[in-house]
């Protein structure tokens, strides 16, 4: 079957089979290998990416369901003007360790930030609970997110050195 | 409050390093195992069994080899041909890499199907008929060393139960006599489940066997790559491939956890295929694969004891553990014995004296023990210690910590 996606800005005409999963397009047909596979079963949110604006589980997805949708994948977030702030965000304030989870996470926090600039720190911790990350923990992520929220509203920036307890 | 801080301009101590990695994880160029792609590469998939001990009647890959992309069905009798269908653990056991008769845990690999692509491969999975006359399994370590109990390991000549090892340690006359007069002992059981480290990224490998120059180049999830290219070279030596001719790659990992230190037998047979076909041989196991096949932490039961004064002084310690190995061992600790277990176990306090006995087990569960520093059984150590610390404090009415 013929489908045509619109990944990062390019337009893609691909064949794909009826059963091939959306992930598996972007990942091997299209080689953008930063959406990430972890589980395969909708639990872990690593391969989470945008359909038209709204987070979507990649893995769960057939690739002829996202006929003629604009996706956004991690690879599409940054710009000619630099890093998006999720990403200043997250380096900033070591939300990551391994980075398979990363990409997912970011994207679910973009849109979260989109529909809710200025989450409380429960309303992060919801809106992420799709994702999983096995490495970090979560409260970095957090402060990355309301790092990110801070500095996508133009607010003072939240200091990113360590605390002195 | 003290703050140990130098200066902005010297930087360190007090200030929060950047990583230099991030900047490739962050935009999605990371390389993880799944993202290696090579010219003419095939795709393995790996058919597994559904009974925890059964004997495998037939195997029949016919309707499998019938589907267009199907290359090859492997199965542990065509191993055998080459002396690959067993391969040595780190702790000097054997593993099998397929099984030619027997399958000794739930999800054990039975064969390996190999394909122009991933759907192709899990669909050829589908397709073979493997018939299995069900055992009854040993899932409790207790009844695995029952006189009764049949030998799970009986391709070991003069095998004659399922005990796999004894340790012992310490001072076991000076303990027990602390025992026998003190004013205070106390005594707990426990068993600490067997856990999985589920790091986020399963495992997985790019076998590719270069034929012209007789060298493998692995791509793969380790954390070990110069013990996995030794064991690499332990399992076939025979047919060539010696230390200095392979090369193992270890690219960016999705989390690890011990997880990623064992050597697999899905990564022995993409090699092995790769050796024979010349083809690079990607094998990405599933999620379910992972959480059943994989290594496991802890399984450990433990009696710990103390012994003290009325007053709350410690004197002395005593564990007895048996370790569920799963149907064969296959640790990673160069000692041998979980010498972590004595080590932390009597490091904490002040002990008199101390003896600790371990016997481990053959049971029909998958084997492991490498992970979340589980070889050495630090955190079985840890955990037990301060459980019988609790214990004996409360026993004598103290906090504690005093
Ligand atoms: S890979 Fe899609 S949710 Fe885990
Ligand atoms: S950073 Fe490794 S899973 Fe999140």
């Amino acid at each position: 079957m013929e489908i045509t996606l619109t990944v990062n800005g390019t337009e893609h005409t691909v064949q794909v089979e009826p059963r091939t999963l959306l992930v598996h397009v972007i990942r091997e047909t299209l080689s953008m290998t930063g959406t990430h596979i972890g589980c395969d079963t909708s639990s872990c949110g690593a391969c989470t990416i945008l359909v038209n604006g709204r987070s979507a589980k990649s893995c769960t997805l057939l690739a002829v369901q996202a006929n003629g949708a604009e996706i956004i994948t991690v690879e599409g977030l940054a710009t000619t003007e630099g890093l998006h702030p999720i990403q200043e965000g997250f380096h900033l304030n070591h939300a990551l360790h391994c980075g398979f989870c990363t990409p997912g996470v970011m994207l679910r926090a973009v849109e979260l930030l989109e529909k809710n600039p200025n989450p409380t720190e429960e309303e992060i911790r919801w809106g992420i609970s799709g994702n999983l990350c096995r490495c970090t923990g979560y409260n970095n992520i957090v402060k990355a997110i309301q790092w990110a929220s801070a500095k996508m509203q133009n607010k003072e920036l939240p200091s990113t050195e360590p605390e002195f307890v | 409050m003290i703050q140990c801080k130098t200066s902005k301009a010297i930087g360190g101590m007090g200030h929060s390093k950047k990583r230099k990695e991030d900047a490739r994880f962050i935009q999605g160029k990371g390389t993880y195992v799944d993202d290696v792609k090579l010219p003419g590469m095939l795709h393995m998939d790996i058919v597994r069994s559904p009974y925890a001990y059964a004997k495998i009647k037939n195997i029949d890959a016919s309707k499998a080899l019938e589907i267009p992309g199907v290359i090859a069905v492997v199965t542990g009798k065509d191993l055998e041909k080459y002396n690959l269908h067993w391969m040595p653990t780190l702790m000097s056991d054997t593993q099998m890499v397929l099984p030619t008769d027997t399958v000794m845990y739930q999800s054990q690999e039975v064969a390996a199907v190999i394909a122009t692509d991933r759907y192709i491969a899990r669909d050829g999975k589908e397709a073979v008929r493997v018939d299995y006359e069900p055992m009854t399994p040993i899932i409790d370590p207790f009844e695995s060393l029952a006189p009764e109990a049949p030998v799970l390991r009986d391709d070991k000549e003069g095998k004659t139960d399922n005990h796999i090892w004894h340790w012992e340690v310490g001072d076991k006359e000076k303990t027990d006599a602390i025992f026998d007069n003190a004013e205070v002992t106390i005594s707990q059981q426990m068993h600490i489940p067997r856990i999985h480290v589920a790091s986020i990224e399963t495992c997985g490998c790019v076998a590719s066997y270069n034929k012209v120059e007789n060298h493998l180049t692995m791509y793969m999830t380790t954390q070990a790559p110069h013990a996995i290219r030794t064991v690499i070279a332990l399992v076939a030596g025979h047919v060539g491939l010696t230390e200095e001719k392979i090369r193992v790659i270890s690219p960016d990992i999705g989390g690890g956890f011990g997880g990623k230190v064992p050597v697999y037998p899905g990564y022995v047979i993409a090699i092995a295929v790769s050796f024979l076909t010349g083809a690079p041989i990607k094998w990405i196991e599933d999620r379910s694969e992972n959480l059943q096949a994989d290594s496991f932490a802890r399984d450990y039961h433990i009696t710990a004891e103390m012994a003290g004064t009325k007053e709350g002084k410690i004197l002395a310690t005593r564990f007895k553990v048996l370790a569920d190995h799963g149907y064969t061992d296959a640790s990673a600790n160069p000692s041998k014995f979980p010498t972590g277990l004595f080590s932390i176990g009597t490091g904490s306090y002040d002990y008199g004296a101390a003896y600790m006995e371990a016997d481990a087990v053959y049971t029909n569960k998958p084997p492991g023990g490498v992970a979340y520093r589980c070889s050495f059984r630090v955190t079985e150590a840890v955990h037990a210690i301060e459980r019988i610390n609790d214990k004996f404090a409360k026993k004598v009415g103290k906090d504690p910590a005093q």
